[in-house]
């Protein structure tokens, strides 16, 4: 079988997008709670962070405005892994159903076939609020702005947007080998609230696991010093985009070893 | 008799529970790992702060406050807005409604047996994990059946506002927007993401206005106090009982009247 183009793969995309919005879109109320619900979240978040900073002033020698570039930066890198993987959530559904196998019999790529069926939009809400909260840290800690700043942190973005995709990929994966993977994915996502932190709170065990084996930190933390610490920017920020694609594609692989071993469930 | 049928769906509940051992299991480690990141984070935290004793709360405050209260939400977290709000839109809700039982008590009854569960998988292991950290900074005494009160009546509160969110769900037919506005509202305004001490002053007295405080605030507020006088233990407990009766009567009659409402299709 030929190899199917880049090209091939973003018409299919464009098509099967244009489908799921359609289908969204017939449930109009659903899909304007959601909105809100999003936003909500957002806002709470935000309070939270807020309240925090009421009454403790700095964290490990980060001042607010740090931390809040930090939160931003999260918010954004955070937002790919909402709009375009959110299938993984129903994943262990369609396989506990048998309806995965579906999948199975489409002459393109198992996991692009999967992960494109579904977009969020509503996390392009939270893409608004991450990037005004980092527009306004930027502006008040008074970093210069130039294009290869701009430059360098769309690709810091980018990459580190790869990471939480990874994690995700990998807890939803393991519903090929145990029934309920809810809770797997539900500890990965719940560490995702960790990333706007400096890993450098943590003791030295968990910040090993959280550079290297659950690489949280590579989310927001380790992206942002080259922005913000440009003098004393640790090798580990410059291997962060290496680091994402890395963890990007054992996800992937480890994701397809589980897709190709399904059986299905014999209806 | 009425009791034993009730029981009977605890133990189903307890039995269909032991079932996923595995995901039992995931639930506990990944509690404890979710529990060293705030002990990590908040020890940071204070260790910035300067000063040992932050709005009246030391560092063990904080943290058997907010483990705890990580703890209650595991073991009072009933899904309820999902299973009703998946049951009105699939048209299943039929079924419970025509069975020779309230659909409310049904629901509330058919969870009971994950109560006990969690209640000793999760809820006591970190109890005592908490007790043995901060070296028995937990004061063990009368509290512990203030406390015990008032859970009981935190899980009632937190199911009469589940079930009058899920009773939405025949409106909208949305489930995740409204469950995700309600669990954001419900953490922030409980306390559970941010002790209310630390809350800035209007803020902190709206809070003391709205039922979400009955559900973490009130118990753990409890369980903190040593020596506690006896007239904040009846204040803390009248309010919460005036929660009680307020959100059963409101839940009650806006399910009485939504009931009408309800569309089945096909059936």
């Amino acid at each position: 079988m030929k190899r199917k183009g880049l090209g091939f793969y973003l018409r299919i995309y464009v098509k099967i997008l244009a489908q799921d919005i359609k289908s969204k879109m017939s449930y109009r109320a659903d899909f304007f709670i959601s909105t809100i619900g999003m936003i909500c979240t957002n806002i709470a978040g935000f309070i939270t962070f807020w309240i925090l900073f009421r009454n403790f002033p700095s964290i490990s020698g980060w001042n607010y405005y740090e931390m809040l570039f930090l939160y931003g930066f999260s918010l954004i890198s955070l937002t790919p892994v909402q709009c375009l993987f959110d299938n993984n959530w129903s994943l262990r559904s369609y396989v506990y159903s048998g309806d995965f196998i579906k999948y199975c019999f489409r002459p393109i790529n198992l996991f692009f076939y999967f992960q494109s069926e579904v977009f969020d939009i509503k996390g392009l809400g939270q893409l608004a609020f991450g990037i005004g909260t980092l527009v306004f840290a930027w502006v008040k800690i008074g970093l210069a702005f130039t294009p290869l700043m701009l430059l360098k942190l769309i690709v810091f973005l980018i990459t580190a947007s790869l990471i939480m995709i990874a994690l995700q990929n990998a807890a939803s994966a393991t519903c090929f080998w145990i029934q309920n993977s809810f809770y797997i994915l539900d500890l990965a996502y719940r560490f995702r609230d960790f990333a706007k932190y400096p890993v450098t709170i943590f003791s030295p065990v968990f910040k090993f696991i959280f550079t290297f084996i659950v690489p949280i930190a590579f989310i927001a933390y380790y992206p942002s010093l080259v922005i913000l610490r440009p003098d004393t920017v640790p090798v580990l920020s410059w291997l962060s985009p290496v680091i994402g694609v890395v963890f990007f594609w054992l996800s992937y692989k480890f994701w397809m070893y589980g897709a190709l071993k399904y059986n299905g469930t014999g209806s | 008799m009425k009791l034993k049928k009730y029981l009977s769906l605890t133990r189903a509940g307890i039995i269909e529970q032991l079932q996923f051992r595995m995901s039992m299991l995931v639930i506990v480690l990944g509690n404890l790992l979710y529990l060293t990141v705030v002990y990590f984070l908040w020890k940071a935290i204070y260790a910035s702060s300067g000063t040992d004793v932050v709005n009246g709360m030391t560092f063990s405050d904080t943290l058997i406050y907010l483990v705890l209260a990580t703890a209650l939400f595991n073991f009072m977290e009933m899904y309820t807005v999902w299973q009703m709000g998946r049951s009105i839109q699939s048209g299943a809700i039929i079924l419970d409604l025509i069975k020779p039982m309230n659909p409310r008590s049904y629901l509330f009854w058919t969870y009971s047996g994950n109560f006990v569960v969690n209640f000793f998988s999760t809820f006591l292991p970190t109890f005592i994990v908490v007790c043995i950290v901060t070296h028995g900074a937990v004061p063990l005494g009368t509290n512990l059946a203030y406390f015990v009160v008032s859970v009981v009546m935190a899980i009632m509160i937190n199911y009469n506002i589940d079930f009058f969110v899920g009773t939405i769900c025949i409106y909208t037919e949305s489930i995740w927007g409204i469950n995700i506005m309600k669990q954001v509202i419900v953490l922030l305004l409980s306390g559970a993401t941010i002790p209310i001490a630390f809350f800035p002053e209007p803020f902190k007295s709206i809070t003391m206005y709205l039922p979400f405080q009955s559900i973490y605030n009130a118990p753990l507020t409890l369980l903190l106090n040593g020596s506690p006088e006896m007239s904040d233990v009846g204040r803390i407990l009248v309010t919460q009982f005036a929660w009680c009766v307020v959100t059963l009567v409101i839940s009650r009659l806006f399910w009485k009247v939504s009931l009408k409402r309800i569309t089945v299709n096909g059936g």
